[in-house]
């Protein structure tokens, strides 16, 4: 593989600065804003149990010492996986996020199976037909598809299933369908827990579910990789080996294989990598907003609402750690299947 | 070609497409909606967020000659509040997209010029904040202040976009610090700032300034989407975002999706002005870029 040792720990070296930075900004954030900390941490008690809640934050959070000293536990805690129960959920915070997360990334990687095939095969069909009515038709979809709010066409696709089905799903799994099939979440991606249990029932009651938040989400894909193949595919097929390809009178669909469609895949990915932690909150605002699903975003309003700060903290840690192996895994990636690339 | 001339051919070459005819019309009809809210608004108290006193008798109904695009869970009229929204729409897209063309284009040129540990230093406050999704610092900066409001759309979107700036200028001027004029200029002993501003910045600023163009309807979108979460500006506000957010929240969403028009049409206007300036910004893009308008022969 074309990658250096070097560059692996400069990049991980690098990462691990960004999550302490994005660490220490979140949490100076939130001591340093009004009101007291103790009080925030415990997720703001009224009660008999408030002083006692109170105090426990206070030495949890080690507040009477100087602010450096409380941000090195915390980060201490961080990485030893321990920030502490949720005040909404009384499980461990780690935990809350991590179910949630699978059931976003889920969602995400749905919508990006459907998404990248699409938005390629359109860019690559608007680039063969140049200038032509194809090519304009597929690229003025392409533009109002990126410009489109996805939690918009969200709703509007429930309209849709509405007005045809007179039915709309709500939720990501029927709980009903789940507990007389005895499904068990083992994974928390539910498509695959229930094709490794044989569970085709709860298989199809959750894909169901999944197309129509998906179908919304993957606009934003479509739109950008649909006018990004267009340019590549247009540029790829001025190079000279595929003139000269032709000229040796190689068949058209080969010649559009080997070497125009194959000579596109680093920049694809490089793309889709990047729309894809774009879609995150996408899916974030979509899942919980309209289609009512557990996940990411549903986490993200509770923390708001019921002042639950340590999964707010856990949400913005996570999140960012998540950013940071999407975009390395990507460029690893380029750097495994594009020769050129070495890193 | 000079920067200033290359701009007003790029512009004049630009503005003959029918596309960019399109998206100016798009974008002149929203800042004209904008400032006009108040006398061309039928309803201009409603469409600030005033509940009418026969708001009673007057909630959800459909589209009629009195209320052409209907009235909402309170029984405002929608059409005045979505005229009244143009505003928080264009103020929102344009504030972030300005402080963050500016701190990015900065950044990143002083990034390019100034290399060593000015260059690591910038490069990792870029790396950090493009780590971090939008709606999650909405997020924080809402807790942190615990009031909604312009400021957790403007300070969250601005903390994630200009570090995209920053990277796409400090690409641009890598490019160009080492070409001959700057060096030159450096050894001629000019003012360092006065490099940077005169050398680098003036020759990054168009494509830059055309990119801002275009996402300003991206931030249109990411703006919507932060009100939708209900995480920016306050309820009753007149935003499309919030309108939604609140047809939502009134109502449930099977309950919402039956007054089909109170989700049509704030969304459709989020998407008419985003594409209003994706469409403005395409042709300017091209000119600037000849390698992107090039005529492909069809010969394959």
């Amino acid at each position: 593989m074309p990658i250096s040792l070097n560059y692996l720990l400069k990049r991980i070296l690098l990462s691990f600065l960004v999550v302490l930075g994005v660490i220490v900004f979140s949490y100076t954030l939130l001591i340093l804003t009004p009101g007291d900390p103790a009080v925030k941490w415990a997720g703001n008690p009224r009660g008999p149990g408030a002083v006692l809640a109170i105090e426990l934050a206070r030495r949890e959070l080690g507040l009477d010492q100087p602010l450096h000293v409380q941000i090195a536990k915390f980060i201490y805690n961080v990485f030893t996986g321990n920030i502490g129960l949720s005040i909404a959920y009384k499980v461990p915070v780690t935990q809350v996020v991590a179910s949630a997360f699978t059931s976003t990334l889920e969602l995400l990687i749905v919508t990006y199976l459907f998404g990248v095939p699409v938005g390629v095969v359109l860019g690559t069909y608007s680039a063969l037909r140049r200038g032509g009515r194809a090519d304009s038709i597929i690229q003025t979809l392409a533009v109002v598809l990126a410009s489109t709010p996805t939690f918009w066409l969200a709703l509007i696709i429930m309209i849709i299933l509405q007005a045809v089905f007179g039915v709309v799903p709500y939720g990501r799994i029927d709980g009903r369908l789940a507990i007389a099939t005895n499904f068990k979440p083992i994974t928390g991606f539910y498509l695959l827990d229930s094709l490794v249990q044989g569970n085709y029932a709860v298989f199809m009651d959750v894909f169901v579910r999944v197309i129509p938040p998906a179908l919304a989400i993957s606009v934003y894909p479509i739109g950008v990789l649909t006018r990004v193949t267009r340019t590549l595919v247009a540029e790829a097929l001025l190079e000279d080996n595929v003139r000269a390809a032709v000229a040796w009178g190689v068949k058209r669909s080969t010649i559009l294989r080997r070497y125009v469609l194959r000579s596109i895949i680093p920049p694809i990915v490089q793309i889709s990598g990047l729309s894809f932690t774009y879609s995150l909150v996408d899916a974030m605002v979509v899942e919980s907003m309209v289609f009512g699903r557990e996940g990411l975003g549903s986490v993200l309003l509770d923390s708001l609402h019921k002042a639950d700060f340590r999964v707010s903290l856990a949400l913005i840690i996570y999140l960012t750690i998540f950013y940071i192996v999407v975009n390395t895994l990507v460029d690893i990636l380029q750097a495994t299947i594009d020769p050129r690339v070495r890193l | 070609m000079e920067p200033s001339r290359l701009g007003k051919h790029v512009l004049l070459r630009a503005s003959k497409k029918l596309r960019f005819k399109i998206g100016l019309v798009i974008v002149v009809v929203m800042v004209a909606m904008a400032i006009l809210a108040p006398y061309i608004a039928p309803y201009p108290d409603e469409g600030l967020g005033r509940v009418p006193l026969d708001g009673e008798g007057r909630r959800l109904l459909p589209p009629s000659p009195q209320h052409l695009l209907g009235t909402d869970t309170l029984g405002r009229d929608l059409l005045s509040r979505i005229m009244f929204a143009a505003r928080a729409a264009l103020m929102q897209s344009t504030i972030v997209i300005a402080l963050s063309l500016v701190i990015g284009l900065v950044v990143g040129s002083f990034a390019a010029y100034f290399k060593g540990f000015v260059e690591s230093v910038l490069t990792y406050l870029t790396e950090l904040f493009m780590a971090v999704p939008s709606l999650v610092i909405a997020l924080f900066i809402r807790l942190a202040t615990n009031t909604p409001g312009y400021h957790v759309v403007i300070v969250s979107l601005t903390l994630t976009w200009w570090a995209w700036y920053a990277r796409i200028s400090y690409v641009y001027a890598k490019g160009i610090v080492e070409l001959d004029y700057v060096v030159l200029a450096k050894l001629a002993g000019l003012h360092p700032l006065k490099i940077v501003g005169r050398h680098i910045l003036r020759v990054i600023f168009q494509p830059m300034a055309v990119q801002a163009i275009s996402d300003l309807g991206s931030a249109l979108l990411e703006a919507s989407a932060i009100n939708f979460m209900g995480l920016g500006l306050p309820r009753d506000y007149p935003d499309w975002g919030v309108i939604l957010f609140e047809g939502l929240r009134e109502l449930s969403v099977i309950a919402f999706i039956r007054a089909p028009w109170l989700v049509v049409f704030p969304g459709l206007f989020i998407l008419i002005t985003t594409l209003g300036f994706a469409l403005l910004a395409d042709p300017l893009r091209e000119e600037l870029d000849p390698r992107l308008s090039r005529r492909w022969r069809l010969w394959f």
